[in-house]
């Protein structure tokens, strides 16, 4: 029995501390690191994004969430390296090349970690050849890129025609997200898909990778 | 002669406008605060079109790269509205004593105090007070058009959280700030527009402030991301920080007031961001009980003792705040982001438009203004117009500052079609 309902309800109040605790806990007690994920954060992190799309939950508690979920995955990450476990999905997320915020970049990037996925963060301000070599390396299934500024989305764009120049556009699904970026927009420049928050984009993820 | 009409109307027009009797015409402001303005390479682009005297245009608030508006411009434009800003910029030096610099090509002049160097990846960075002797408190990636805060956060320690680290650029305003607040005042309220002024200090929890950008060694919370957790999980430090900064903000816009009177007619008091694209940053109730009690005693202040309205600027989808802010004591609401969720401009204006001026709304800076055809810009513009200008209390302004890179046709095919509704071709 991996479900510690003490990590779930931490996670769920945003408490990185008592988090960090019921993960020792749960760990010591012998849950596998895996089923702890599967059946205590993702259902934590889908809660916090039900109760953002009810409006009961904003920016602060997503941020809280996600720093509670993280201080989990230190104690867990190291046990999935040592026993060989890999994620069944590996995105790769960033803010496009300038454009330095990265507050929704990482609370998307933490919702789809709380979520089961192994996310790659290359951080902000990402330049179109920093997205191709990691795709490279990294061989992710998703491509998640970030843009608040209008004046920086072209530049999403530019990294799409990159990843296609680099001929790796479709090993990937393409994600976009922020402020001005639209559905409409994401079609245009050739995205797979576009998510108006971070919630949308754990769903958009596991419907087109079908994953349950 | 002409001119001298259109400067005499100017202040009638915003006076009517702001008091929601309908004037002759839409007044219109660009330049006139930190968010209604124009990015440094708009302002040249459109100095060009106008055929004006060939000058660097100077950048006057460093963070943005907001361009002046110089009275040959404004006359062109024919705006309505001048600006009074506070003697320092967002990195703490004042905007004089120009000297010139590069931006992407071209020439623009910065003040004196606008010192930076350049990192590994080719950004420039800037430095608060212009001292190069301390880390830097700004960051424009390369090719960028505008700064983005760095973040200088000390490892946070709950037990020695003092709120007065976080007030620290909200001191008593000095003598040569005030001297400088009378000059600016005095010189725009000779122009016969109106005059509407950022002094600063009244912005409560400003994002764009949070990280002290004007501050050598700034202490406290200065994490963006600390700052909004601390709005749900530190509520008695933030009420702390808030409860100080008002007492001071009044007794600054006391010392204000005696020395300006009411020469201005419109005081921007507040920035903060309430709302996101789709959602906000935190519940209604969270607004009453964190920012209402503050915004309530500045507005009450002016109120009783000025003539001044007040402005508040909010991004982002934020209709369901808009009954606190109004009984806060708001007068004005800026950017009016008719992009965002449930900002339709046709439901504000008959829910809110007895009760507040909607300065902003005239065009959006997301899509139809950057990438739109000049024929979409002039549609949207003349039924912005029609919608908000009824009765008064619209300020013609974009959504936000005009951002980088909008084409200038798109800029003038927007003037044009004010020009257009107002009869004024």
């Amino acid at each position: 029995m991996a479900l510690s309902k003490e990590l779930f309800d931490a996670i769920l109040n945003g408490d990185a501390k008592r988090a960090h605790a019921a993960t020792e806990t749960a760990l010591a007690e012998g849950a596998e690191p895996m089923q702890l994920i599967a059946d205590s954060m993702v259902p934590a992190m889908d809660e916090v994004g039900k109760l953002f799309e009810a409006e009961e939950y904003f920016v602060p508690e997503l941020l809280l969430a996600g720093r509670a979920m993280k201080s989990a995955m230190e104690l867990i990450k190291p046990l999935l390296v040592a026993s060989g476990q890999k994620m069944a999905v590996r995105v790769i997320i960033g803010t496009v090349k300038g454009d330095l915020h990265d507050i929704g970049k990482n609370i998307v990037a933490s919702m789809l970690e709380g979520s089961g996925f192994e996310v790659i963060d290359l951080g902000a301000d990402v330049s179109p050849e920093a997205f191709v070599a990691a795709v490279k390396e990294r061989q992710p299934h998703i491509v998640c890129m970030s843009a608040l500024l209008t004046v920086t989305m072209p530049a999403m764009k530019t990294t799409i025609d990159a990843l296609s120049k680099a001929g790796v556009r479709t090993q990937v699904k393409v994600l976009l997200g922020g402020a001005p970026v639209t559905s409409q927009y994401a079609k245009e420049i050739g995205a797979d898909g576009y998510s108006e928050n971070a919630n949308g984009a754990v769903g958009l993820v596991k419907s087109l990778l079908a994953v349950a | 002669m002409t001119a001298t009409i259109e400067k005499t109307g100017s202040l009638e027009r915003i006076i009517a406008t702001l008091n929601h009797t309908q004037p002759d015409r839409i007044p219109i402001d660009f330049g006139g605060t930190p968010t209604t303005g124009m990015h440094v390479s708009c302002v040249a682009a459109l100095r060009d079109y106008y055929g004006l005297e060939k000058r660097p245009v100077r950048v006057h608030e460093p963070f943005q790269m907001l361009g002046l508006l110089d009275e040959d411009l404004i006359e062109a434009m024919r705006l309505d509205v001048v600006g009074v800003f506070a003697r320092n910029t967002m990195f703490g030096f004042p905007a004089d004593e120009w000297k010139p610099w590069r931006l992407n090509g071209l020439d623009v002049q910065v003040a004196r105090d606008f010192n930076t160097s350049m990192d590994s990846d080719g950004g420039t960075l800037i430095y608060p007070e212009g001292d190069t002797t301390v880390a830097p408190s700004g960051r424009m990636p390369s090719g960028g058009h505008f700064f983005d805060c760095i973040v200088r956060q000390d490892p946070i320690d709950e037990e020695r959280l003092n709120p007065e680290d976080n007030l620290e650029e909200y001191g008593l305003i000095s003598q040569a700030d005030l001297d400088h607040i009378v000059r600016a005042t005095h010189a725009a309220a000779l122009t016969g527009r109106g005059v509407i002024a950022t002094f600063g200090g009244t912005a409560f929890g400003d994002i764009a402030l949070v990280p002290g950008p004007s501050l050598k060694h700034p202490r406290g919370i200065r994490d963006v991301a600390e700052w909004y957790v601390s709005t749900r999980s530190r509520q008695d430090y933030i009420h702390k920080v808030f409860e100080r900064q008002c007492e001071t903000a009044i007794l600054n816009l006391e010392k204000i007031h005696a020395a300006i009177g009411n020469s201005i007619q419109a005081a921007f008091i507040c920035g903060t961001d309430f709302g996101t694209q789709t959602s906000a940053f935190c519940s209604v109730k969270t607004f009453n009980d964190l920012y209402f009690p503050y915004y309530k005693q500045v507005n009450d202040w002016v109120h009783k003792h000025t003539q001044w309205k007040t402005f508040k600027h909010s991004c982002g989808a934020i209709f369901k705040f808009l009954p606190s802010l109004v009984e806060a004591g708001f007068d004005i609401l800026n950017p009016v982001q008719c992009s965002a969720a449930g900002m339709d401009p046709r439901q504000l204006k008959s829910e809110f438009g007895d009760r507040l001026v909607f300065w902003g709304g005239g065009v959006d800076t997301q899509r139809v203004l950057p990438f739109g055809t000049p024929a979409e810009v002039r549609e949207q513009v003349l039924q912005r117009c029609e919608i908000f200008s009824s009765n008064g209390g619209f300020v013609f302004n974009t959504v936000h500052n005009v951002q980088a890179a909008t084409p200038v046709e798109n800029i003038v095919a927007m003037l044009d079609a004010i020009h257009e509704f107002n009869g004024t071709s």
